[in-house]
């Protein structure tokens, strides 16, 4: 080969992969990208949870939420079916403090939850991980790529640092970098056992950005999975500091006269 | 023997090769008539719900969403001045995951609309006025639901009594939950929003007439587009789309048919070599090898193709009677869809035979002799 053309192409392929290089976000401006889309203010969600385990149970969800980056406020209703109606959780969590919540069950009984590790509603998410921003952790590192749904994502790995209070040990979530979504979440206990694992099976467009909107989620119970199917968000809704009180779990309404 | 005897018996000379590749045609056209079948019916399936409605013209939003998007209820106030508007009813209309189905069309509709005037009971009776807090629903949603009149229905935050089972004589219609305007509006926060102004023009309106008062209307209300009821569907984004995936993804299940016929086509030449051989020395001109290939492969795309046509309707019929599809569409089967896909199927058949009768064609009978 003409040794000129030779130096062309590898200066060609040099130049090329220094760019390609310098616009792969790093796991730190990775990480506060998806802190920063969910720490989005308040929002309502409609969604649909399908527990599967030795029986199948459907149930409509709400959840009203408060995150920003000093505080995430989240309750979690129960709207069918009818005999768990009103069933909700509150969570919330400032700062790099422990989360704490409560639960509420018709007619009149609220309990402190004690254990972060419990299930939520009995799905196969625990209430940690409703509440937990583990792309706001101290330590964050990129730990590969892999193809997830013939997607090539970033492996992220975050780590919680002296100051996080996390039951993980570590987390690695694989991200879609063209899209910023998480299409899987890893979530293993300081031995490295994978404790959870949850999967996004469906991405939609809200408001201009792709979200993940269908999750299948897998945790240590065997033949257990859980499904959630986002139908509905709205952004931008106005609460007030009583609809995070464990009194407003009472009231099923959702926010009023908010845009769609 | 007669030429057909000859062209049967080529394809009857290896049955299971022959058999495998009618299967891998009739799974590529069973792929065209479902998914095909499927995106028109959901166009189709509104049409004749607006049709049933009496709806000559819809105001509505399509984006890329399946629902149009919200606009200000006063819009209303803007077009029923116009001229040759007769009617209006404005509506609020989803799709919502209810209770324990994956999506229903929930449609809020403005109390005392002609839109109501469809609707008719077949148990219970309707909403007294649109103050009260019931539902109505359509038979499809009904049983979809399991729901009679008397039970209650979970709709977002509110328990809701089922007042009533209608036919709307469509299956959008019959597939709905339907309530007042704003009852819907309530209990999805969308107080004073509609999405859907469903318009009926006064007699005698031509077609031309139709087209004006559209762009009259789109000129008029920024928020929303008129467009002649049927076709707001056909011109959503999220509809072209659908089109455009069914269709890809048929075509690329023809492409794997293609791939089998031209395969089973080559090895019946290579095989045949000799037969083709003797043929041509005992006066067979090529133009009628050629022909003969071209007729088998033919043969067996028409075969694959009325195999698939089959195939494909039985597996939509089973498709729109699983709980994600009931009730949201009726698939459009229509003879010339049916005739399309035979007729695909025997031109892939063709196409697929073009080059294995090049070949057999290039054959002379002293090949014969080299075995």
């Amino acid at each position: 080969m003409n040794p000129i053309r030779l130096i062309f192409i590898i200066t060609m392929a040099l130049t090329f992969t220094t760019h390609a290089a310098d616009s792969a976000p790093s796991a730190d401006e990775l990480a506060a990208r998806l802190s920063a889309l969910q720490q989005n203010g308040a929002s309502y969600v409609r969604l649909k949870m399908e527990i599967k385990g030795a029986a199948k149970e459907t149930l409509q969800l709400q959840i009203k939420q408060r995150r920003t980056k000093g505080a995430t406020e989240v309750v979690y209703q129960v709207l069918f079916p009818k005999e768990r109606k009103g069933e909700s959780v509150l969570l919330r969590k400032i700062g790099n403090r422990a989360a704490t919540g409560s639960t509420f069950t018709p007619p009149n009984t609220v309990r402190t939850i004690e254990n972060l590790k419990e299930p939520l509603l009995g799905s196969d998410l625990s209430f940690e991980d409703v509440v937990e921003n583990f792309f706001a952790w101290e330590r964050q590192g990129i730990a590969g790529a892999e193809d997830v749904d013939g997607v090539r994502c970033q492996i992220l790995e975050s780590k919680p640092g002296k100051s996080d209070r996390s039951s993980y040990g570590s987390v690695r979530t694989w991200i879609d970098p063209r899209r910023v979504v998480p299409l899987r979440v890893e979530k293993y206990s300081a031995s490295g056992q994978v404790l959870r694992r949850i999967d996004t099976t469906r991405v939609v467009a809200d408001a201009g950005h792709p979200i993940p909107a269908n999750l299948v989620v897998h945790g240590l119970r065997p033949d257990s999975s859980t499904e959630l199917d986002g139908s509905r968000v709205r952004h931008d809704v106005t609460y007030t500091d009583h609809d995070f009180t464990v009194e407003a779990l009472k009231d099923l309404a959702g926010p009023r006269g908010s845009p769609e | 023997m007669t030429f057909f005897t000859v062209i049967t018996r080529g394809l009857t000379r290896r049955p299971v090769r022959t058999g495998l590749t009618i299967v891998g045609i009739a799974i590529g056209i069973a792929a065209v008539v479902a998914l095909v079948g499927i995106s028109r019916g959901f166009e189709t399936s509104w049409a004749t719900g607006m049709k049933t409605r009496g709806t000559d013209l819809v105001v509505s939003n399509m984006g890329s969403a399946l629902t149009p998007k919200p606009y200000p209820a006063t819009v209303v106030d803007r077009i029923t001045p116009l001229p040759h508007v007769a009617e209006t009813c404005a509506l609020l209309a989803d799709l919502m995951s209810v209770e324990t189905t994956d999506m229903m069309i929930v449609s809020g509709r403005q109390w005392g609309g002609f839109t109501w005037k469809n609707l008719h009971i077949i148990a219970g009776r309707m909403p007294h006025d649109a103050a009260e807090r019931a539902v109505v629903l359509g038979q499809t949603a009904a049983e979809v639901l399991k729901k009679k009149v008397g039970d209650t229905l979970q709709l977002e935050t509110e328990e809701l009594p089922v007042v009533g089972i209608v036919d709307g004589g469509a299956i959008v219609e019959n597939g709905s939950v339907i309530l007042s305007l704003p009852l819907l509006q309530e209990l999805t926060g969308n107080e004073g929003k509609i999405n859907v102004i469903d318009l009926r023009v006064t007699p005698g309106t031509t077609k031309e007439e139709l087209r004006q008062l559209c762009d009259q209307i789109s000129a008029l209300v920024p928020e929303a587009r008129a467009v002649i009821a049927g076709e707001h569907v056909r011109d959503s984004q999220a509809y072209k789309i659908i089109r455009a995936m069914s269709w890809g993804t048929s075509l690329l299940a023809v492409l794997v048919g293609v791939l089998g016929v031209m395969n089973t086509m080559l090895m019946t030449v290579f095989e045949r070599t000799q037969e083709i051989c003797v043929l041509l020395a005992i006066g067979w001109k090529r133009s009628r090898i050629v022909r003969m290939i071209l007729l088998e492969s033919a043969m067996l795309g028409l075969i694959g193709g009325i195999g698939g046509v089959l195939i494909g309707i039985v597996g939509v019929k089973i498709l729109v009677q699983t709980p994600a599809i009931r009730g949201l569409l009726e698939p459009d089967l229509n003879p010339q869809l049916l005739l399309s896909a035979v007729g695909i199927a025997v031109v892939v058949g063709v196409f697929s035979g073009l080059y294995p009768a090049w070949r057999s064609s290039r054959l002379t009978p002293s090949h014969a002799l080299h075995g």
